[in-house]
């Protein structure tokens, strides 16, 4: 049996770069930076004082007020990304198909509000805690509220792999379509992480830039990530549900890999991340050779970016130092379980315009980091096929290869 | 007082169910209002921190006009001060 294509339809984001495709990618062609001074609280005291924050979102453009006081931030940001993914798709939700339209959201919705109510509960008494928190901090209440909004009655999940999620919920959508469970599915991230516990914390194990830190992946001279915020959604639908409805394909989710490091809770391993891109690949049923772009994971961490620039020389070999790998990281921060949503919509836009994104803030070559970065200023480059990878903290990794719809 | 409370009731309640052009009178209802018990309980709790009474979620439940609720927080009130008084 010939298996079912799956293709992107439709895609909607929230980004530090501007909150909509067009504001996102003159963002990332340009070469800005979306890092800056955090506003979203008091920094005084905190090691890190700098964030990919999202500007300028107003929820009650894409939602009533009320759906918004109940998501909360993380959950606002799917909801608009869905949104603008709806309208890009001309997709029409109703009573003949809603059962076979899902959400699969990678997200960690917004624990930290549970550490404000516990210190409520220990100053106030039980009773003054705030019912909203219900709504607003599980995970399962992103998808849950993206859902209700656009009517959508199939499969309803979250997937959290830690920083792997935004690809990690596209590979487990494209795999649900394939199945026939679902016809199309709402697939993404969100994260809401610029909040002192998520900055304090992730600070104490090391991994942040410190200051008014900036990210500079594959540098001699990287200290760390940056932390960025926002959501991104793509409507992933099979080939023969858009094309009985003439929707516009925007490319084909070809194949996703996954695979887990079993080595230790903070430090990455090359082999893991060797086959989570080779499975990719195979599941694309491609050759590697058809590789035309990478998206890294690029995070500006020592090890990250040495080990990822390793795997990718084990896997493609001398040919590695003819493709471009770009960091979106450096200019969005790190978006947690939303990156890697976000950085698909980032591979199929630099494929429709035939330009790849740098990397910003590259200065110092490092000598164990020595592909083709795309240092500081965008590329004009036409690829038909890339590969983007995510890992996560706690060693799960997902890559996916994406290529241009061709008949 | 009675003044009072159905100001601050009015405030809290168009605020909580994002109703602010909504009609407010004695015989608004929380249906009127489209406020469900997740609503309810966030006016409950904005109510009790205004005026320093505590108000159980199963009574609020049986209130269904405005006016009602201003009579049961004004006697909730006289209790309050009643037992500081005793």
């Amino acid at each position: 049996m010939k298996q079912i294509r799956v293709v992107v339809t439709g895609m909607g984001v929230v980004s530090p770069l501007g909150i909509s495709l067009e504001d996102f990618w003159a963002g990332l062609v340009s070469g800005k930076c979306g890092i800056g001074p955090i506003t979203l609280f008091d920094t005084e005291g905190f090691p890190v004082t700098s964030a990919a924050e999202v500007k300028d979102f107003d929820p009650g453009q894409f939602m009533h007020l009320k759906r918004a006081d109940r998501a909360g931030r993380c959950a606002q940001f799917a909801i608009a990304a869905a949104k603008m993914a709806l309208e890009q798709s001309g997709l029409v939700i109703n009573d003949s198909n809603n059962n076979k339209i899902g959400v699969v959201i990678g997200t960690s919705g917004m624990p930290e509000l549970l550490a404000e109510q516990a210190y409520i509960i220990d100053q106030k008494g039980a009773n003054r805690v705030d019912p909203l928190v219900v709504s607003q901090y599980r995970a399962s209440m992103v998808p849950s509220h993206v859902g209700l909004e656009l009517g959508a009655k199939g499969i309803n999940t979250t997937v959290n792999s830690a920083c792997a999620s935004g690809n990690d919920s596209i590979g487990t959508a494209l795999r649900m379509i394939r199945s026939g469970l679902a016809d199309v599915i709402f697939a993404g991230g969100a994260g809401a992480n610029v909040t002192p516990l998520a900055i304090a914390a992730t600070a104490r194990i090391g991994a942040l830039a410190r200051g008014a830190g900036i990210c500079r992946p594959f540098d001699l001279n990287r200290k760390g990530f940056v932390y960025g915020e926002g959501g991104a959604m793509l409507v992933l639908e099979s080939l023969e549900h858009a094309r009985k409805r003439n929707a516009r394909v925007l490319a084909e989710i070809a194949g996703a890999g996954w695979s887990f490091d079993a080595a230790s809770e903070t430090s990455p391993v090359i082999p893991e991340r060797i086959r989570s891109m080779t499975q990719a690949i195979s599941d694309a049923g491609i050759d590697k050779s058809e590789i035309g772009y990478i998206n890294a994971h690029g995070t500006g961490t020592q090890l990250n970016d040495t080990i990822e620039t390793s795997a990718i020389k084990a896997v493609f070999g001398e040919r590695a130092y003819e493709i471009p790998v770009s960091s979106n990281k450096s200019m969005i921060g790190h978006l947690g379980c939303a990156s890697g949503s976000v950085e698909a919509i980032a591979c199929i836009m630099g494929m429709e315009n035939g330009i790849v994104p740098p990397t910003i803030n590259y200065e110092t070559p490092d000598p164990e980091c020595d592909l083709d970065y795309v240092p500081n200023v965008s590329r004009e480059w036409h690829y038909e096929t890339c590969l983007s990878n995510a890992f996560g903290l706690g060693g799960q990794n997902c890559s996916l290869v994406i290529k241009r719809f061709e008949d | 007082m009675k003044k009072t409370i159905e100001e601050k009731l009015k405030e809290i309640t168009l605020r909580v169910t994002r109703m602010p052009d909504a009609d407010f009178s004695g015989r608004t209802t929380f249906d009127d209002l489209e406020a469900d018990s997740m609503d309810k309980v966030q006016i409950l709790i904005a109510l009790e921190e205004e005026f320093g009474i505590e108000i159980p979620d199963e009574e609020i439940i049986s209130i269904e006009t405005m006016g009602a609720f201003v009579e049961y927080i004004l006697e909730k009130i006289a209790a309050k001060e009643k037992a500081s008084q005793d």
